[in-house]
Parts: structure tokens; sequence; C-alpha cells
């Protein structure tokens, strides 16, 4: 690496709050040199979901390498660094502390700044990787097994929360419908993929709206709904379509998350909608989505599959806005397990 | 040889700089405070009071459990990061054997016990033969259910001087179980310290000579783990019949 290398910002980030190790190097915030994900899903799937502890026994196992093989790849060293960035909440906490523990220490060592990163936020600057253009103000719909979010983004670590859930997450009613239908894990993917066969109509289920101006979401309703149609057609000895339910259920969620999603907008008047998380990889979705903002003039952005599960090239891209305006972590930084959605200069 | 050794299998966050074998300065905490809090703030501080730099380091060695299953990996996680940025070989001790070191000179055998929860102790034995350079270790590190523990310790026709976290804790039950066989050592020598992490990874580098391969040494394994195998088992046992 020649000295010129130096002049450019060039941050490590580095994810692990849940069941993926990943690190990624990014050059001046559009330049991913690399980004490597290990991902512990198969090593979970036995389990029917993420068990925490050995979560944090692969994490552990994997770190040292994925972060080796990032810099690899990148073809750079630690002394080539302007930073590391780390998540360090929300998440698993025993996850969380191998990703924080190693990354302060590399930080430490290279005597370079780290960077405390927002699980959340990384995710909606998951669009920021492969959309330069983007302009604020944006709307951001945030997705995922654990969150489900409209956020107003209007500048970099400027945002105000409109609406959140107020019980489950969309992906986790997914997850938990999908385990019912002996369907698997992880959830969505499975709903998404059995829905193909299944008729969206077949089932009602409810959609819960909460009060007339209000933008926040509640699934756990409209999941019992779907384990009570279950119940009682299996009292009367009756087998139900699992493609029909999983479509109409799909069909139930995504319809609040759009109706939801086309109030905030109206609300504030931006000119472009963000998707992120998990859940953002969803295709009926992402489709119902675009119908709808086409007809508004509305732009609507998501990133890449690969940028919508955790990654750690959405924590460099975020990391390096946090860079620019020196928002630097002290030594002390902890995991925060429950570290909500930050309200920065708001 | 300058080295820097860090012990968090316990709620003590235990760091020393040493010098061949010779400690040079130490840092022990024994607050509220986590290890992550903690951990980098006290290398800094020890670092600048022995006035040493970071590149004043040649090696470094961690104490890979058993202990807290989450302590045991932010000390390897941070000795992996200090040892892959730094380039620095990287070695690795058992807690109960550098705990064998609070008991150093004693003619007692040396019994660890370090608290497991579920009424367990991950425990080992000891014995320092005189003018040894370290201990015979009797009985390998293992989880044990602390009354099965003392009942064999009971058997054994020898005083017994108990060091670890769970010490002080288990005094009564102790002295009733083995009486006057038994000692157990004040928690300002029987805790974690960087001093003897500091001796326990001396005497582990002089025996091989370069870095090795660290990985967590947890002895059980997670709960899931268990309940699966346990599950599996039953199942298979049902097939059979
Ligand atoms: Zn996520």
């Amino acid at each position: 690496m020649t000295g010129n290398q130096k002049s450019k910002v060039i941050i490590l980030g580095i994810e692990t709050s849940c069941d993926e190790t990943s690190a990624a190097v990014l050059a001046n915030g559009e330049d991913l040199r690399s980004h490597v994900i290990s991902s512990q899903i198969s090593t979970h799937q036995k389990y029917g979901g993420v068990v925490p502890e050995i979560a944090s026994r692969e994490h552990s196992m994997h770190f040292r390498p994925v972060v080796q093989q990032a810099l690899d790849e990148a073809k750079v060293t630690f002394q080539d660094l302007s930073a590391i960035a780390v998540t360090y909440g929300p998440g698993l906490v025993g996850s969380l502390l191998v990703g924080v523990s190693g990354a302060k220490a590399m930080a430490y060592a290279s005597k370079i700044p780290l960077i405390g990163i927002n699980h959340l936020e990384a995710h909606i600057y998951a669009n920021f990787i492969q959309h330069k253009d983007l302009q604020f103000p944006l709307l951001a719909l945030l997705v995922s097994g654990g969150h489900t979010h409209l956020i107003l983004f209007e500048g970099h670590g400027k945002y105000e929360v409109l609406g959140y859930t107020r019980d489950d997450a969309a992906g986790e009613a997914l997850d938990k419908v999908a385990r019912t239908l002996g369907l698997g894990y992880p959830g969505g993917p499975q709903i998404q993929r059995v829905s193909q066969e299944g008729n969206a109509q077949a089932f009602k289920f409810p959609r819960a709206m909460l009060e007339a101006d209000s933008l926040d979401f509640s699934f756990s309703g409209m999941k019992s709904a779907v384990l009570n149609t279950l119940n009682s057609a299996r009292m009367r000895g009756e087998v139900l379509s699992v493609p029909d339910i999983a479509a109409s259920f799909q069909e139930a969620v995504v319809d609040v998350l759009v109706r939801k999603t086309l109030m905030a907008i109206k609300r504030t008047g931006v000119k472009t909608l963000l998707l992120a998380g998990g859940v953002a990889a969803n295709k009926l979705l992402r489709e119902t989505l675009e119908m709808s903002l086409v007809k508004l003039g509305i732009r609507l952005v998501y990133p890449e599959p690969i940028y919508c599960t955790d990654n750690g090239a959405m924590i460099a891209t975020a990391g390096y806005y946090h860079y620019l305006v020196g928002d630097f972590a002290p030594w002390t930084l902890n995991a925060v397990p429950g570290l909500s959605f930050p309200r920065l200069n708001n | 040889m300058k080295y820097l050794t860090i012990d968090t299998t316990t709620k003590v966050t235990a760091l020393a700089l040493a010098e061949g074998g010779q400690l040079v300065s130490e840092g022990f905490l024994h607050t509220s405070k986590t290890h992550s809090e903690r951990i980098i703030p006290m290398l800094d501080q020890l670092l600048s009071a022995a006035d040493w730099s970071l590149q004043d380091l040649e090696m470094i060695g961690v104490v890979r459990g058993p202990g807290s299953f989450t302590g045991i990996r932010i000390g390897i996680a941070t000795a992996q990061g200090l040892a892959q940025v730094l380039n620095l070989p990287l070695v690795a001790v058992v807690s109960l054997d550098a705990l064998a070191w609070a008991g150093k000179g004693r003619t007692e055998d040396i019994v660890p016990i370090l608290d497991a929860r579920k009424n367990e102790w991950y425990t080992a034995r000891y014995h320092w033969r005189s003018g040894a350079e370290r201990a015979d270790c009797l009985t390998p590190p293992q989880a044990m259910a602390t009354e099965q523990w003392l009942d064999y310790l009971r058997g054994l026709n020898c005083s017994i001087c108990f060091v670890g976290d769970a010490a002080g804790k288990a005094k009564e039950r102790i002295e009733e179980v083995l009486g006057e066989r038994a000692v157990i050592l004040p928690d300002y020598i029987s805790l974690p310290r960087g001093a003897y992490a500091a001796q326990a990874v001396w005497e582990r580098w002089k025996e091989i000579g370069e870095g090795e391969l660290v990985e967590p040494y947890y002895i059980r394994f997670s709960e899931a783990e268990v309940n699966w195998a346990k599950k599996e088992e039953a199942r298979r046992n049902g097939k059979d019949e």
C-alpha cells in the first residue's frame, strides 16, 4: 500500500450482533474494497432459531479470521485504516461483546479512533452503499426480525422515529408463523417461497391499523389470527393448505406495512423511500411498494439482498459518516443489547 | 521478554505486564463495572505507569477458561485483537492452572474452585513439590457438583488449600466437611490476579517457545446443545424399542 492511501478515509466495519460474523473495508465511503460474511444459519437451524450462547461461541471462533480476510482481500493492513467501526447494539449481548472487545483492542493497538454503531441506523445506511445520489429528507421503512420502524431521516445523524411496532416485529411474526407451519428457520424466506404456490385471497386475516392517525404497527394480533385459524381447523379435522395460509399472511403483513408507509409519505412529503432490514428482501413488499409509489412519483430505494442481511459493509458505511463529523467512541464503550434508535440532534 | 497477560474469566479484571516471568505492573479491579468498560483503560494506565509502549510488548498471554463464558470471550477477543495488530505471538493458559500459583510454596494440595452456577464449581487439584517450577496437576479441570467434589476431597488423606472466587462463599460448608484439613485463603490472595497469570503464561511460553492458536476453554457445552443431545438420545432410544 502506498503512502497516499493514508489521505483516504478507510474504515473497517465489524458486525457481530446476531448470527453473522462480518467485516468489510470501505474507502472514502464509496469504494467497498472487501466484504466477508460468515453466517451461522446452518448451526442454528436444528434449534429452530438463534441460540444466544452458541452464537457467541461461533463469533468467538470466526471473528479473528473474518477480520483478517477482509483486510487481506482489501489489500490493506491495520496501518492503512482511518478508524474501526463496530456494532454495539441492539443485539445479543454476548455476540455484541465479541465484536466490541475485538474492535476496541484493534483500534487501540492501531492508535486510530473507535466508532460505535447503532445496528438499526446501519441497516438504513445499507442503502448508501450502492446509491450515492440520495437527497435528504428521506423516509426509511426498517423491517427486520427485531424491528419495524418508520423513520424520517433529515440529514446524517438527524432522525425522527415516526412509528414503530408495539409488539412483534414484522420479521418476528413471519418467523413465528413459519415455525407453526413447519417451514423452518429463518421464516421470512420460507414464507415467501411457499407463498408462490398459494392463494393470497384464500384467508382474510385482519389488518391491525391501530388509531386512525397512528404510524405504529402491531403484528401480534395478526399472528394470533393465523394460529387460531390453524387450531380450529385441526379441531374440525380439516387440513388447510400451507401455501394458502402463508400467502394470505404474507399479504396481510405487507398490506399493513405499505398502508402505514403511504400515510407517512403523505404526512412528511418526502420524495424518496428507503427500505431496510432483513424483510426488505421480501419480493412482495418491494413490488407492492413499487406499484403504489410509482403512481405518486416517489422513488423507492432498497439495498441488494446481501446488504439487507446483517453485514459489515453497512457498519463501515455508517462508520464513514460518523468519522466525517468526528463522532468517536471512548475506550469504555460497552455493548448495549437494548439500544434504541438514535434521536440525535433532535 | 516483555509481555501482557489478560484474565477476565471471573468478575475480576486482572491484567499484568511482566518481563521474563518477573511482574512489572499489575491491574486488579473487582467492582460492578464490566470487563468491556475496564479492560482497555486499565491496559492504557498500566502501560503508561510502567513507561512501556505497546511496541515494547513481545508476547500476549490470555487466560482461556474455564469461568464466565462471556468473560472468556472478552479476554480472548481483546488478546487476539491486540496480537493481530501488533503481530505478536499469543499464548493461552487455563484459569485453574493460573490460580494454582496463589498457593505457591504451600505444602497442602491446592484446589481452585470457581463459581460455575447450578451448584457446580470449575475445579482441579494441584500440588507444589518443593523446589518445583510449576505445580503438578493431580486432578484435571472439570465442572463438578460442589457436594460431590467435597465428598471426593474428604476421601483423600491430605490437607487442602482452597483458592478461587467460590472459596470465600463456600467457607462454612468446606469447613463443615473437611474440618481442620481445610485452609481457605483470603480473597486478596485467592481471587485471580495478574501476577498468577503472568507466572502461568511464562511457564507456558518456556514450554512451547512460540505462539499458539487460542480457543476458549468452556468445559461445558451450552445448555441448548445439552438439551438437544438429550432429546436426540430419547428419540434414538424410542426407535430402538
Ligand atoms: Zn439486523
